[in-house]
């Protein structure tokens, strides 16, 4: 459908830059508004929460203004710079299903221009038992709104997602006293899933 | 000089009308008296009866009719709201009657006034109690003037405005008015046309007074109001409720003359208060910070209602209370380099939405507090202007970013030389690498003084934040 019919399949949007290079080059330029965009962290030291660090922190130079849905509470405000947190709506709700019902209410609001669903950290059980319905329904509403949705998960999940990507490095012991702007650089960043053509332009 | 008169005619019924649900669009009538002799005062459009007819007839031509007697606090209510309108346009104003308010408007322009009042008759009207108004030199004619129109009247040449109007309009008494007709005189014109020593000395005063009431040449000094000091409503269910329709039903109409009155003022409203008395005398109250501070009812109600479907009472209510905390409106000029809300109403709705929902510690912007207290700060408000961005920090943030595990992990350690190199608990394994101690104490001087020893170690290819209190080591986070 995409190659036979590509004015009607795809959709003009937006790009919001994350600051992180090499995720905003895989994505042509930053993460597409309207739609959902799945970041896979497999495991701890992979790069997730600096990515999501760097994300407030090229947002707050943009001045746009940034939810973080929490699902775990695991952000950790006095581990950033405090003027990186003055654009920054953080929700912490208590369980997964408080955190879809935030993120239903937040995507619907037209002053955000990214939204952070953090999944990461949420018993891998419940996460699979979320019905497919419930992400139908986000995707629906993510259409209307001028906010990129990121979702931060452990694992594949978001289903019919249009880009998923991967950190697929680990953080080394000596890592912890390089620049940030460095582990960055070094942070190593697969396409799982994501449109035929970029796919096809990436690869060849 | 110049007088305004702001008239609800069936001032009883509409305010009944009002104050009841679904009464609005029924044909209702207001009795006056008991038994066989009751009679109806005030009727709607709807039953198309005219007023005085017994109500047993009434009911026998109109079959549903509603018939109900006044209802006081709905009158006062409604007159509030009067009042409030009237307020906005002067503040020199006399609570003429029920239904009825006469405004001095010394000092104010015909144009302005006119728009104005034309807006107050319109939001009267929004509110279920259509108004008319009267504009003359002085309060007796603005409301002769506001009688005698269906909308708004402005009398600038009295004689001609009184000449072809009936003679009822002067209120004569009713002995006054068979001489009157006898003679053949049925308008204020013909009346004047006589003079007044003729007509005073057949009818005497009272007479005397008819004719100068016809002719405009009464006045007298307005006994002024002052506006409300304290923005409040509190109303009492008879009997009890046990469902939200009827309390949103009275928390909007109340709300409505609370807004208005706080327009009236100058004012908005920068928190509401609400408390419910249950049967059992036990109450139920609940402060609501308003995310923008304003006069406008629906976003009001959005935030109060967002919290009520929330909450499940042990006992009917039985009686309500609403206080609305004035200020004064907001004024501010944003940066050109400054990102503004696009839309304020629903990102202060959804925030409150989002409240009901978690728990009002659950969303809001992180503020850091002043201490070198491990995970130590406070939810704030949002802000509605993004600023520009201070510039970076001379020197490089470093290191992987910590992911807190809230609560943190309990766990044993093993040390070896005063080093971790076990941990048991909810992460077990050995220590690969550990650096540390980092020592921090604060608030000596408080009974919360605390002191921390921190570690960062790795377990399975991840850097964990490790510290011991003096409750015993916990992980506090993982390095991501």
């Amino acid at each position: 459908m995409d190659t036979r019919f590509p004015a009607t399949t795809r959709k003009p949007c937006g790009l919001v830059a994350t600051g992180i290079a090499k995720i905003d080059d895989v994505l042509g330029g930053g993460l597409p508004t309207g739609k959902l965009t799945e970041l896979v962290s497999p495991r701890a030291g992979s790069g997730g929460q600096l990515a999501q660090t760097q994300i407030l922190a090229a947002t707050r130079r943009a001045r746009q203004r940034v939810a973080l849905i929490d699902a775990a509470d695991a952000f950790a405000p006095d581990r950033a710079i405090p003027d990186h947190l003055r654009h920054l709506v953080w929700v912490r709700p208590t369980g997964i299903n408080d955190a879809l019902a935030a993120t239903d209410v937040l995507v619907r609001d037209g002053n955000y221009g990214i939204i952070l669903l953090d999944l990461r950290g949420s018993p891998a059980a419940e996460l699979k038992r979320i019905p497919a319905t419930r992400w139908h329904r986000l995707h629906r509403a993510a259409e209307s709104s001028p906010a990129a949705i990121l979702v931060q998960t452990t694992q594949d999940l978001v289903p019919a997602v249009t880009w998923r990507l991967s950190l697929e490095g680990a953080a080394l012991w000596s890592d912890r006293r390089c620049p940030q702007l460095t582990l960055l650089q070094q942070l190593k960043v697969a396409i799982v899933r994501g449109p035929i053509l970029a796919r096809e332009e990436l690869a060849g | 000089m110049s007088y305004a008169a702001i008239l609800i005619p069936d001032f009883s019924l509409h305010a009944l009308c009002r104050a009841e649900v679904g009464l609005a669009q029924k044909p209702v009538g207001l009795s006056h008296g008991t038994g066989r002799q009751a009679t109806l005062t005030e009727v709607s459009a709807q039953t198309g009866l005219s007023t005085g007819l017994n109500v047993t007839l009434a009911l026998a031509r109109c079959p549903g009719l509603i018939v109900r007697s006044r209802n006081l606090p709905a009158e006062t209510e409604a007159q509030r709201i009067l009042l409030a309108a009237a307020f906005t346009l002067s503040p020199r104003v006399e609570s003429t009657a029920p239904g009825c308010a006469t405004i001095d408007l010394q000092g104010t322009g015909r144009p302005s006034t006119e728009a104005a009042l034309h807006l107050r008759l319109a939001e009267l009207g929004a509110l279920g109690l259509p108004a008319h108004a009267g504009i003359a030199a002085s309060p007796l004619m603005a409301f002769y003037a506001a009688r005698h129109t269906d909308s708004m009247h402005w009398v600038e040449d009295l004689s001609s405005f009184l000449r072809d109007l009936p003679l009822d309009a002067a209120d004569p008494t009713p002995a006054q008015l068979e001489v009157l007709t006898g003679w053949g005189i049925r308008t204020l014109g013909q009346l004047t046309a006589l003079t007044k020593s003729d007509v005073g000395l057949r009818l005497g005063t009272a007479g005397a007074a008819l004719w100068e009431r016809a002719a405009g040449e009464t006045t007298r000094p307005l006994r002024l109001v002052s506006p409300p000091q304290t923005f409040v409503a509190e109303w009492v269910y008879e009997p009890p409720i046990e469902q939200l329709e009827p309390l949103t039903f009275k928390l909007q109409r109340y709300a409505e003359r609370i807004a208005a009155e706080l327009r009236a003022a100058g004012f908005v409203a920068e928190a509401l208060r609400l408390s419910l008395q249950l049967e059992d005398e036990s109450e139920h109250g609940r402060e609501f910070r308003l995310p923008e501070p304003s006069a406008d009812v629906a976003s009001w109600l959005r935030v109060v209602l967002t919290h009520l479907e929330t909450v499940r009472l042990a006992f009917r209510l039985q009686r309500v209370r609403l206080v609305a905390q004035p200020a004064r409106p907001t004024q501010r000029q944003d940066g050109l380099f400054d990102t503004g809300l696009r839309d304020p109403a629903a990102f202060w709705e959804n925030l409150a939405r989002l409240e009901a929902l978690l728990g009002p510690d659950r969303v809001g912007t992180p503020i850091t507090n002043d201490t070198h207290r491990p995970d130590a700060f406070t939810l704030g408000r949002p802000i509605e202007t993004v600023t520009v961005a201070e510039p970076a920090p001379l020197h490089p943030t470093r290191g992987l970013v910590l992911r807190r595990f809230r609560p943190a992990w309990s766990v044993a350690v093993t040390l070896s030389a005063a080093s971790p190199t076990f941990i048991t608990g909810t992460l077990t394994g050995p220590v690969t690498h550990s650096a540390g101690p980092w020592l921090t104490a604060g608030d000596w001087w408080k009974p919360e003084a605390w002191t921390l020893e921190t570690w960062q170690v790795e377990i399975d290819q991840a850097i964990y934040q490790l510290s011991r209190t003096a409750a015993g080591w916990f992980v506090e986070g993982v390095f991501d």
